[in-house]
C-alpha cells in the first residue's frame, strides 16, 4: 500500500481520483489549497486507488494521508 | 643480510639495488590499499580518478602510521580542467580508515597547503572516524582538522565527497565544508553507527536509517547532492568546481557565451499562468533565460519549493535562486529559508554573481513551521543577501508577497538591479488576503459577498499591487517583458563584472 500525503498544511480543495480509478505514477490525485495556490497531489506510483481518506474542505497537515494506493494491484 | 621492515631481502649498497629497494617499498606501499566491500575503488585510484587524467601527484606517499602500513590517506595534488586542485582521499583499506595521529597530521598538511596556496580542496571520505588505539591523540587530530575547515571556509571552496560509512569526526568534517556528495546505498555519514546507536539508546536502525543518502539529500539536508557510483560523484565533483574560483578573490572563470535555449526563450511570455493560484514548473523559465549549457542543481530533493543551481549566464558562472511553484506552491518555510541562505552565502563569499527569480506566495505560516523556527531561519536569509557583495540581480516573474518579497533578493536587502515582469504583483499580502482585512465590514454587510470581494481584489490588484507603483517610486528599476529578461540580466552582470569588452 502507497498513501499519498499532503506535502503542506492546506485544505482539500479538489478531489480528483475516485476509489476504483486505476492510476499511473504523476496522475494528479487531488488538489491541495494553502497559501492561495492550488498545489496538486501527484502520484509517485501506479496502481488501484483503494481508499479516499479525506473530505472535501478538511484540513490536513504536512504529512497526513490523502489517498491510499495498492500498488500491486497495477494493470 | 639487512632486512627491511617489510621483510624483503634485498642486496646491500649497489646502486642498481637501491632503485630495487625503493621500487618494492612503493610497491609495498601500495599493494596494501585494497579496495573493501562494495567498494571498487582504492584510495589513491579515486584521487587519479577526480583529477586530470595523469595529474595526480602524492604529497607524502611513503609516510606511515607504523607497522608497516600507510597513514591511512591518500594527499595530494592535481588539476581538474587544467585548474589546480588539492585532493584528500581517506584509505579504507588502513584500519577502515580511520583517523589516527598521523592521518590526522597528513590531511591537516594539505589542508594548510590549499588555504595558503590558495586552491580548492576535495576531501574523499570512507573513514569510521577517530582511531579508537590513539585515544587523545586522534581526537586532538580531528579537532585540528575541523579547525583548518573553518579556516579554510573564508578562503577556499571545500568539498566532501562520501564514499564509505563515514561516523564520528569523518562526518563532521564535511559538515564544515562547502558541498557534499553522497554515493547511494555505499555513503553514509552518522555520528555513530547502528551497534553503538542500539547500545546507547535500544533504537534498531540501519546504517541507510540512521545515514544514507537518502535522509541527508532528502529529509536532514545534511548532503547536498546524490549520485549513483563514484564515477558520477567525481563527475559532479568537476562540474561543481567549473563554476568557481580556485580562492576568494580568484578569476571567475568565464565560458564563451552561449544563447538561451531557442523554444524555451520563444515560450517565455505565455509560460506564467496569468491566474497567480496555478503552478508551473520554473526550470523552463530559467531555460528561456540562461545559457544553454552546464547547470548543477544542488540539494534537488530538499526543500524543493526553492531551486538552487550554479548555470551560466552570457559565460559568467552564476548562483541562481527561483522559488518553484511546482514544489509545495513555491513557499519559503524553515528548510527552504536555510537551504537559500547557505547558498547565497556561498556565492558571496567567493564572488559569484546571485540571480534571483522570484514568484513567491509568501512564508508558511502556522504551528509547525513557527515550531521550526521559521523566524530565525527566515532571518538568515535576509542575512544572506544583505552580506553578499557579488552582484545581485533580481527578476518577479508573478508575485511576490510580504516578508518573502523582502527575503528574495529585494532591493532594500542590497539588489544591484532588479525588474519586474508587467503581469506582476508586489504587494504586502495577495488580493485575497488583503481585501478580506481591509474590508472585513463591507464584506459581511454585502448581499453578494463574493461579487464584492472579487471586485475589490481587481481594485486592489490595479491600485495597490502592479508592479508600475514600484517602479516610479524606484524600488523596483523597471517593469519588463518576460522575452527581455536576458538582454537586461545580461548588460547589468557585464557592467557589475567590469565585463562589458565581452
Amino acid at each position: 500500500m502507497y498513501l499519498a500525503r499532503a506535502e503542506i498544511v492546506s485544505n482539500v480543495w479538489k478531489i480528483v481520483a475516485r476509489e476504483g480509478d486505476q492510476v499511473a505514477a504523476g496522475d494528479v490525485l487531488a488538489v491541495l489549497e494553502s497559501m492561495k495556490m492550488e498545489i496538486p497531489l501527484v502520484a509517485q506510483v501506479g496502481g488501484h486507488v483503494s481508499k479516499i481518506l479525506v473530505e472535501l474542505g478538511q484540513i490536513v497537515q504536512e504529512g497526513d494521508p490523502i489517498i491510499e494506493i495498492d500498488e500491486t494491484a497495477s494493470a | 643480510m639487512p632486512k627491511t621492515d617489510h621483510n624483503e631481502v634485498v642486496e646491500a649498497s649497489a646502486p642498481a639495488d637501491q632503485r630495487t629497494v625503493l621500487t618494492q617499498r612503493r610497491t609495498d606501499r601500495f599493494a596494501r590499499v585494497e579496495p573493501k566491500g562494495k567498494r571498487v575503488y582504492t584510495a589513491r585510484e579515486r584521487a587519479e580518478m577526480l583529477v586530470d587524467e595523469g595529474s595526480f601527484v602524492e604529497m607524502a606517499p611513503m609516510r606511515s602510521a607504523g607497522a608497516g602500513a600507510g597513514s591511512g590517506v591518500v594527499a595530494g595534488w592535481g588539476t581538474t580542467d587544467g585548474h589546480s586542485v588539492v585532493v584528500v582521499s581517506h584509505d579504507a583499506a588502513v584500519a577502515s580508515g580511520a583517523i589516527g595521529a598521523v592521518m590526522a597530521e597528513a590531511i591537516q598538511k594539505a589542508q594548510r597547503f590549499a588555504i595558503d596556496k590558495g586552491y580548492p580542496i576535495v576531501y574523499i571520505n570512507d573513514s569510521g572516524g577517530a582511531r579508537i588505539h590513539d585515544g587523545i591523540f586522534a581526537l586532538h587530530g580531528c579537532g585540528g582538522i575541523f579547525a583548518l575547515n573553518i579556516e579554510a571556509q573564508s578562503r577556499i571552496p571545500q568539498i566532501s565527497l562520501i564514499l564509505g560509512p563515514c561516523a564520528g569526526a569523518a562526518a563532521y568534517s564535511p559538515a564544515l565544508t562547502d558541498w557534499t556528495i553522497m554515493v547511494k546505498e555505499q555513503g553514509q555519514m552518522f555520528l555513530t553507527g547502528p551497534d553503538i546507536v542500539k547500545a546507547a539508546t535500544g533504537e534498531d536502525a540501519s546504517a541507510e536509517d540512521i545515514g544514507g543518502s537518502a535522509l541527508h539529500t532528502k529529509v536532514s539536508g545534511v548532503a547536498h547532492l546524490e549520485v549513483d557510483n563514484e564515477e558520477e560523484a567525481f563527475h559532479a565533483t568537476r562540474l561543481l568546481l567549473s563554476f568557481l574560483p580556485t580562492h576568494k578573490g580568484g578569476r571567475q572563470k568565464r565560458h564563451d557565451a552561449v544563447p538561451a535555449n531557442p523554444h524555451a526563450a520563444a515560450a517565455l511570455p505565455t509560460l506564467v499562468p496569468e491566474k497567480s493560484s496555478i503552478v508551473f514548473d520554473m526550470n523552463k523559465l530559467l531555460d528561456g533565460v540562461l545559457d544553454n549549457g552546464a547547470r548543477l542543481e544542488l540539494m534537488p530533493e530538499h526543500a524543493p519549493s526553492i531551486l538552487t543551481l550554479f548555470a551560466r549566464l552570457d559565460g559568467h558562472a552564476v548562483g541562481v535562486l527561483a522559488n518553484q511553484p511546482n514544489a509545495r506552491g513555491g513557499i519559503l518555510d524553515s528548510k527552504a529559508s536555510v537551504k537559500a541562505a547557505r547558498f547565497v552565502e556561498f556565492c558571496g563569499r567567493f564572488d559569484l554573481p546571485v540571480l534571483t527569480f522570484v514568484d513567491v506566495p509568501g512564508f508558511l505560516p502556522g504551528t509547525v513551521e513557527e515550531g521550526r523556527g521559521v523566524i530565525t531561519h527566515g532571518a538568515k536569509l535576509l542575512k544572506a543577501y544583505v552580506d553578499t557583495k557579488s552582484p545581485k540581480l533580481t527578476v518577479v516573474v508573478r508575485k511576490s508577497y510580504g516578508g518573502a518579497y523582502i527575503a528574495m533578493g529585494s532591493a532594500s536587502l542590497g539588489a544591484h538591479a532588479n525588474w519586474a515582469w508587467s503581469n506582476s504583483e508586489i504587494a504586502v499580502m495577495g488580493p485575497g488576503g488583503a481585501v478580506a482585512l481591509l474590508h472585513r465590514r463591507a464584506l459581511k454587510e454585502a448581499e453578494d459577498p463574493t461579487a464584492l470581494r472579487d471586485e475589490l481584489a481587481a481594485v486592489y490588484r490595479e491600485e495597490v499591487a502592479r508592479p508600475y507603483l514600484a517602479a516610479e517610486a524606484g524600488i523596483v528599476d523597471d517593469v519588463i517583458h518576460p522575452e527581455e529578461t536576458r538582454d537586461r540580466m545580461v548588460a547589468a552582470l557585464r557592467m557589475l563584472t567590469h565585463g562589458s569588452a565581452v
